[in-house]
């Protein structure tokens, strides 16, 4: 272990850029591709990384200064920019934890898969960067990436159990057999919506269920796309703040920029990692295979559904309003106000497709998404910055909505304690393998 | 020439594995195709010049375009049938 642990040590000192190629490459190696397509994938990963850190700088020059303003002018202390899942991921998969987040989980997943204390498969390899995550925010916090491992094992142990409880009402609803979500945030999502739903179904006026979402969604159009989402939302931020026509056009294509353009940086990182997924999927499916198993996607499999569209736009408003009335709230909601739909992929299938049940169960969840988000903001900037990436003197801090998650935070909070915080997370996770078949949800 | 349009929640992820998928697909039966990558809420956009909409999703089809669910690609299970489901609509 110690020795395995100096290598990394100078491999992270070759900085991200060097680094994650080269371990990202000898990952692709141990999934048998060849010597070149092993280096292919791994500096198609260095390039996202570069061009994420070139795309950030959009932020720097034309995002920052608003939330100035906003502290200065308007005394809201919205001083936290929402960067957005992209940047959060990036960020992740650049750590040390990162980097090696692909093998790491598929152990812990075929830990739990032979031990038989889950029945989920997760073959979703790039939603790993929640585990990642997670892993690396307690690196920084504890400087240790053992610590940071275990986190990441918590999370995935945490999340396969979620997605074998929600497996049969999310097969149902979604209509694909043989499925279940082990999304690292869906997942933390799951327990809230359960306990919604037992709430919701004691409250009289939420008793008849409403479904049909079709009126509502033709009246909003096309809005969903996420350059336009960037657009409007700078030229309105730019009216709000007082700039002049041309700031406040520029502000509106800047926004509209980092919209389109971080996904797409993410996009190359995601392409090199293709082949390595294809690996890992394969070794999965040759070991794994069969009814008794069921195999873990990404929740967008759930997207869509009408009322999760439906929801997901109009969440977008509700969570520009919430961001500003929420005390304790820093983060001003940006970059996954394009990707408001993922929050409530799981209160669709748990609330049974019903409308009303789903918005209510929203708004609180992106409330809650808020607060996590500006807690861990500065923890996200000191991660980023200790992986390489430029953040200008006197930058404004990042976050990202789909990092504000309470998983995450339970277990970076326990872990900050160590060996005491591991003990606990210990029993807390036991106790979850142990009760966990009484909780199952029906079809 | 077709148009084939590949969409996922977030445009990134499960539809660039989509998207290897089909490329692999088509140029072995010697297809020539324009293929747009998308999220989800973009298929609005660029419906109207598709021959052929794959999604990772199931989705309720409101474009007058045959939409095909390839999420057999992601699991491996039934994949035949999908590939063959998109030849057919393409031939």
């Amino acid at each position: 272990m110690e020795a395995i642990l100096q290598v990394f040590t100078y491999l992270s000192d070759l900085g991200s850029m060097v680094m994650i190629p080269i371990i990202i490459a000898i990952v692709g190696l141990c999934f048998r591709l060849s010597f070149l397509r092993a280096i292919r994938a791994g500096v198609t990963v260095g390039i996202g990384f570069v061009g994420l850190n070139l795309v950030l700088g959009i932020i720097w020059t034309y995002i920052g200064p608003i939330t100035t303003i906003f502290v200065e002018k308007f005394h809201l202390q919205l001083t936290v920019i929402d960067a957005g899942w992209a940047a959060a991921a990036g960020v992740a998969f650049a750590t040390k934890v990162g980097a090696v987040i692909i093998p790491f989980t598929l152990l812990v997943n075929v830990l739990m898969l032979i031990s038989k204390q889950t029945r989920t498969v997760n073959i979703d390899i790039w939603n790993y960067w929640h585990f990642a995550f997670t892993g690396a925010v307690v690196m920084t916090v504890t400087s240790s990436m053992f610590y940071g491992l275990l986190a990441a094992a918590a999370h995935c142990i945490v999340a396969l159990k979620m997605a074998d409880l929600s497996a049969e009402r999310v097969q149902k609803e979604i209509g694909i057999p043989g499925i279940s979500v082990a999304q690292g945030y869906a997942i933390s999502s799951v327990p809230v919506y359960m306990l919604l739903e037992k709430l919701y179904d004691k409250i009289p006026g939420l008793q008849n269920r409403k479904t049909d979402t079709s009126s509502i969604q033709a009246k909003l159009g096309v809005m969903g796309e996420p350059m336009m989402i960037g657009l409007v939302l700078g030229i309105l931020i730019g009216i709000f703040v007082g700039y002049d026509l041309k700031k406040v056009l520029e502000l509106g294509i800047a926004m509209g920029s980092l919209m389109l353009l971080l996904p797409r940086m993410v996009k190359v990182i995601m392409e090199g990692l293709v082949p390595i997924s294809e690996g890992a999927r394969s070794f999965m499916e040759k070991r794994f295979k069969g009814s008794e198993f069921y195999i873990g996607l990404d929740s967008a499999v759930t997207l869509g559904h009408p009322t999760t569209i439906t929801v997901g736009i109009l969440l977008i408003p509700i969570t520009l309003v919430l961001a500003m009335i929420l005390p304790l709230n820093s983060t001003l909601p940006l970059g996954d106000l394009a990707a408001t739909a993922f929050f409530i992929s799981m209160a669709t299938p748990i609330h049974r497709g019903d409308f009303v049940r789903t918005l209510i169960s929203g708004t609180i969840m992106m409330a809650i998404v808020l607060l996590f988000a500006s807690y861990f903001a500065p923890i996200i900037t000191d991660t980023a910055k200790n992986t390489g990436f430029t953040f200008p003197e006197g930058a404004t801090q990042i976050t990202a909505l789909s990092a504000g998650n309470w998983v995450a935070f339970v277990i970076s909070k326990l872990m900050s304690l160590q060996a005491l915080g591991v003990a606990i997370i210990v029993v807390l996770v036991g106790a979850l393998l142990a009760f966990s078949k009484k909780l199952v949800l029906s079809k | 020439m077709k148009t084939v349009i590949i969409a996922c929640g977030a445009g990134i992820a499960t539809s660039t594995l989509i998207c290897d998928r089909v490329k692999h697909l088509l140029s072995e039966n010697g297809i020539a195709a324009d293929i747009i990558q998308c999220t989800v809420a973009d298929i609005a956009g660029h419906a109207a010049r598709a021959d052929l909409i794959i999604t990772s999703m199931k989705l309720e089809n409101r474009y007058d375009k045959p939409i095909v669910t390839a999420i057999s690609f992601l699991t491996g299970i039934g994949r035949e049938q999908t590939e063959q489901e998109i030849l057919g609509h393409l031939k």
